[in-house]
């Protein structure tokens, strides 16, 4: 039984390994890193060659499972009395909870399907239907959907519900533990760490999920702070069904979430679902073709689950140390999200051949846009790729209408996309606006037209009726470096720019003895780990030798031609930024102000090396007593350009920045992936900012100051494998080749 | 040179003397003598010049190297190191600093050294033999880079330790080269854990750098056990 059961369970599996092999013998495009196995297989990589047995193993149990397969199947179309007893009760108890909320003109059909949704969260009391009219026809498709789940339902393989049959909902936690947990399970524990679930009909992939442990079952309260949308999908055909969960997606739910009081203010966070539920049912399928990498749709297939979980930061982990205090704070979100500019879309269609024609086009994929930044409501709103007539047209009305203030800087040359700034004015008020241009026709280096947007905000409460600007200001920095992978020298010169502008921004405050608080955020078109991203992560990079290609790191090119390495100096003197990524005027003033204001005779390097070549210092002092080889030099002043003497081997700044994401999704260890298209995915999107580090007393403001912003939260990524699964990206649900990413920022507003 | 001890010691080897900066040879009180007249008479002369920027002390550059051919241990320290001259200003330490060669360039077993005005390159200096020093040991071809770095921080006040600089050396020896600096009171914790920090910082070193603090008084200690003297320098 148990063997029939995990051959159900790996069917999927194995079909999806060996098409993918058989279709990596086939195609030679890139494989996206989530596919390590199969590339392992394909490359003869030093991957991994545990997946070798893996599929060995999986083919046994196909040829062990063949024959019983037809019995098997006929048992799964027994209607299974325990089930239906279960979910009766399920619903019987759903509609005890969720009486309040329910809509009173609610159906039977409706509740059911409520039912439905709601064992994926846990009771949670939604209105979670998300269909546009309650007309009878709606109705009826729900009770299509309620059946048709039901029925595979009953054709499930569930041992949890083997298991948990008769047992006391309590005592299912235990079953929940085991692997098969994820499997489908009306328990109400089932749901409480939002465990995502997919049903699946054909070909479909669950990789790792057996090996997971799961995480401990968390209360009911955590997990219905937020969650995404739930689609089930129905097998018309006659292919067998089987169910399976994404693994990647159970690992999304968050071990460390804590129960607290607030997650019921989140609760209403609900991701945008695209059509309607019961469209969304006969939405056209895909399987895993043997011929071909991308399949075509097939539309007798179909599932789709897309969780994006909201995950709280731990704080019992970050937070060193209670504060002594209170203060008064403000918590705001940050969303950055690469749009996809359409004109981009246009002229890369390669990169979209796994999508459907109708989610490419750009009116649909505005208005899932504009649904996802409603859903999410964002304090501030950093866009890339916006292309200017749809920013015009469009997006510029709709967000000003839901209250935002927006910041547009197109690209320079050509492309008519750029980077859009936006914030809630009920939120922030404006300092300074700075749009940068990366385009340097004066500097070989910089002759591509990427651009940036530094905004200066305030934070406004709200005094009564009275609007009053108050708290530290906020540097919010938004940029899109340029992608080309193998031109890693011009990306580090346009972050130099980037971060150098933003360095002036601070001490601009900080002169007026405030200190500033720092979000950059955008697409770095550079992956985690490699040496731009270590470069603002770690505030410095020993750039000597390194190749171009690496600096990104977002395509392996070491086995390539390309010979070029970086050298000293990075970038002409003339750009006016030094290596420490600082303006070369600011360096100068800040000296100044410094040995004025200190008079202890403090300098700087730098400062110190401009004078170097001065009138004085050229000239041999009278007393110095020639020794031959050792006091007999000549001062050259044109060593005063010798890269050497000016500019050193490493780049580095001062701010203090560390990414939101960690980059691998917590749980499962699989990389997470900001975007996605048809030769891979990879994370290329940030949000960087400056953490709060711990209180410290300040004698003269006579306060604790706080400095930074403390990270409250964020939304979860998906993995590769997830998003394969949802059809890549853009898709039905994502109307971008990116992810966005949203963060939630405490801010301290008596900071000083 | 018949024996490994010989050689040895005529290659003047041993910790102490990586160290440059060791007072082998301090016998000739004489020299010393005239060395504090120069010096204070130097100091009257010494003053930034108008519109430059003044430094917070004011230094002395020194320069030493052991004559080749003559055992070290008949070599006055004292003798072989000599005053280069004394500025106040940035522009000042450019003068003499841009005329001089780069340690990098330098052959021979020669020193740099760079101490605050009134204190001699000597452990037995009033201001030197409560201190010690922080070596690094730096492979060919990064002494000139190092050595400048370290000198910058010092002269515009990056270590910010209060009065406790004495000053720094920079050593060429035959397969590495070594930058020292030096400091008052070697049993301040926090001011040699600060120090160190503002090393690793200014002189950009590889992550993997070691950096050794060691005491005056261990490297006399050193420098007697290995010459078998009592009193190394004679005179004192």
């Amino acid at each position: 039984m148990i063997g029939s059961i995990l051959y159900y369970a790996l069917y999927p599996l194995s079909r999806y390994m060996t098409s993918r092999r058989l279709h990596a013998g086939a195609s030679k495009k890139a494989f996206p890193p989530s596919m390590d196995n199969d590339k392992a297989l394909c490359d003869g990589g030093a991957v991994t060659t545990r997946t070798l047995s893996q599929i060995n193993k999986l083919d046994q149990w196909l040829s062990q499972g063949s024959g019983t397969k037809g019995e098997m199947e006929e048992r799964m179309k027994e209607p299974s009395p325990e089930q239906e007893y279960d979910t009766l009760q399920l619903m019987v108890v759903l509609h005890e909870t969720t009486k309040k909320e329910a809509d009173s003109k609610m159906s039977e059909g409706e509740s059911a399907v409520k039912a439905e949704e709601a064992e994926t969260r846990n009771g949670q009391l939604q209105d979670t239907v998300e269909t546009p009219e309650q007309g009878d026809g709606e109705i009826t498709d729900h009770h299509e959907v309620f059946n048709t789940k039901q029925n595979t339902e009953d054709g499930s393989i569930s041992p949890t519900e083997d298991l948990n049959q008769g047992l006391a909902p309590g005592s299912q936690l235990a079953c929940l533990l085991t692997e098969d947990s994820t499997q489908e399970s009306p328990s109400p524990e089932s749901v409480t760490r939002a465990e995502p679930r997919v049903q699946e009909t054909t070909g479909s992939v669950q990789v790792q999920r057996l090996e997971k442990p799961m995480p401990p079952a968390e209360t009911p309260a955590e997990v219905t702070e937020c969650w995404d949308e739930y689609l089930a999908s129905v097998a018309e055909g006659g292919e067998s069904s089987s169910e399976l969960i994404f693994s990647s997606l159970l690992s999304n739910t968050q071990p460390q979430l804590k129960v607290s009081g607030q997650h019921e203010t989140q609760a209403g966070w609900h991701f945008p679902a695209g059509r309607g539920l019961a469209e969304e049912l006969q939405c056209p399928l895909w399987q895993f073709p043997a011929a071909s990498y991308y399949p075509p749709i097939d539309s007798t297939v179909g599932f789709e689950v897309t969780w994006r979980v909201w995950e709280k930061v731990d704080e019992s982990a970050t937070a060193a140390e209670p504060l002594p205090f209170t203060n008064a704070s403000m918590d705001f979100t940050v969303m950055s999200y690469n749009i996809l500019a359409d004109d981009l879309l246009q002229a890369n269609q390669e990169l979209y051949t796994h999508c459907p024609l109708e989610v490419l086009d750009w009116s649909y994929r505005c208005s899932l846009l504009l649904e996802e930044i409603q859903k999410w409501e964002p304090d501030i709103l950093c866009l890339q790729e916006v292309q200017e007539n749809h920013y015009h047209q469009q997006l510029y009305p709709a967000l000003s209408q839901m209250g935002y203030t927006c910041v547009y800087k197109r690209r320079t040359g050509t492309k008519r996309d750029g980077c859009a700034t936006c914030y809630r004015s009920s939120c922030f008020s404006e300092v300074s606006v700075a749009t940068l241009e990366f385009f340097r026709p004066e500097t070989e280096l910089l002759d591509r037209h990427n651009v940036g947007i530094i905004v200066l905000l305030r934070p406004v409460v709200m005094n009564g009726s009275v609007v009053k600007a108050k708290g530290p200001p906020l540097c919010v920095a938004n940029t899109h470096l340029l992608f080309n992978p193998r031109r890693g020298d011009v990306k580090l010169a346009q972050l130099a720019i980037m971060l150098a502008e933003i360095g002036s921004v601070i001490k601009s405050c900080n002169a007026k003895g405030e200190h500033c608080n720092l979000i950059l955020c955008g697409d770095f078109n550079s992956i985690p780990s490699m040496p731009l991203y270590q470069l603002i992560t770690t505030g410095e990079l020993y750039f000597q030798g390194l190749p171009a290609w690496m600096i990104s790191g977002q395509e392996d090119l070491s086995h390539r031609a390309y010979g070029h390495r970086l050298c000293v100096p990075l970038w002409p003197s003339s750009l006016g930024i030094t290596d420490r990524c600082q303006h070369t005027t600011a360096y100068k003033e800040e000296s100044k102000s410094r040995s004025q204001k200190s008079g202890k005779g403090q300098y700087s390097h730098d400062f110190m090396r401009q004078l170097r070549f001065c009138p004085t210092a050229c000239i041999r002092p009278l007393d110095l007593q020639l020794i031959p080889g050792v006091t007999d030099i000549t001062p050259d002043a044109s060593s005063v350009n010798q890269p050497d003497k000016s500019f050193s081997h490493t780049i580095s700044h001062r701010l203090d920045l560390e990414s939101v994401y960690q980059h691998v999704l917590p749980g499962s260890g699989n990389p997470e992936v900001t975007t996605l298209h048809s030769e891979g995915g990879s994370t290329v999107d940030y949000i960087f900012y400056s953490r709060r580090r711990s209180a410290t007393w300040d004698p003269s403001a006579g306060a604790f100051a706080i400095r930074g912003l403390k990270l409250i939260g964020s939304l979860s990524l998906l993995s590769e494998d997830v998003l394969w699964s949802m059809k890549g990206l853009p898709n039905d649900i994502f109307p971008s080749d990116h992810l966005s990413l949203l963060a939630r920022f405490q801010l301290d507003l008596n900071a000083v | 040179m018949n024996n490994k001890f010989d050689a040895l010691k005529d290659d003047d080897s041993g910790d102490h003397d990586q160290d440059q900066g060791s007072p082998k040879d301090s016998e000739k009180e004489k020299t010393e003598d005239e060395d504090k007249d120069q010096n204070s008479s130097k100091r009257k002369m010494v003053v930034p010049g108008a519109g430059e920027h003044p430094l917070q002390y004011n230094y002395t550059f020194w320069y030493s190297r052991r004559t080749p051919g003559r055992p070290a241990s008949t070599q006055s320290y004292e003798q072989n190191i000599k005053p280069i001259g004394g500025f106040a200003s940035v522009e000042q330490f450019w003068r003499f600093y841009s005329h001089m060669i780069r340690p990098g360039d330098m052959t021979g077993h020669s020193d740099f050294h760079l101490f605050k005005e009134g204190i001699k390159p000597m452990w037995e200096d009033d201001a030197n033999k409560m201190g010690g020093k922080w070596i690094i040991r730096l492979r060919k071809g990064l002494a000139s880079r190092c050595w400048e770095n370290l000198i910058l921080a010092m002269l515009g006040e990056q270590f910010m330790v209060g009065e406790e600089i004495c000053g720094a050396v920079v050593s060429v020896r035959f397969q590495e080269d070594i930058i020292s600096i030096w400091n008052k009171t070697a049993s301040d914790q926090a001011t040699t854990a600060r120090i160190r920090d503002t090393l690793r910082r200014v002189l950009n070193l590889p992550p993997n750098t070691i950096m050794e603090y060691k005491t005056h008084t261990d490297s006399i200690k050193a420098w007697v056990d290995f010459h078998g003297l009592v009193n190394p320098s004679g005179g004192r």
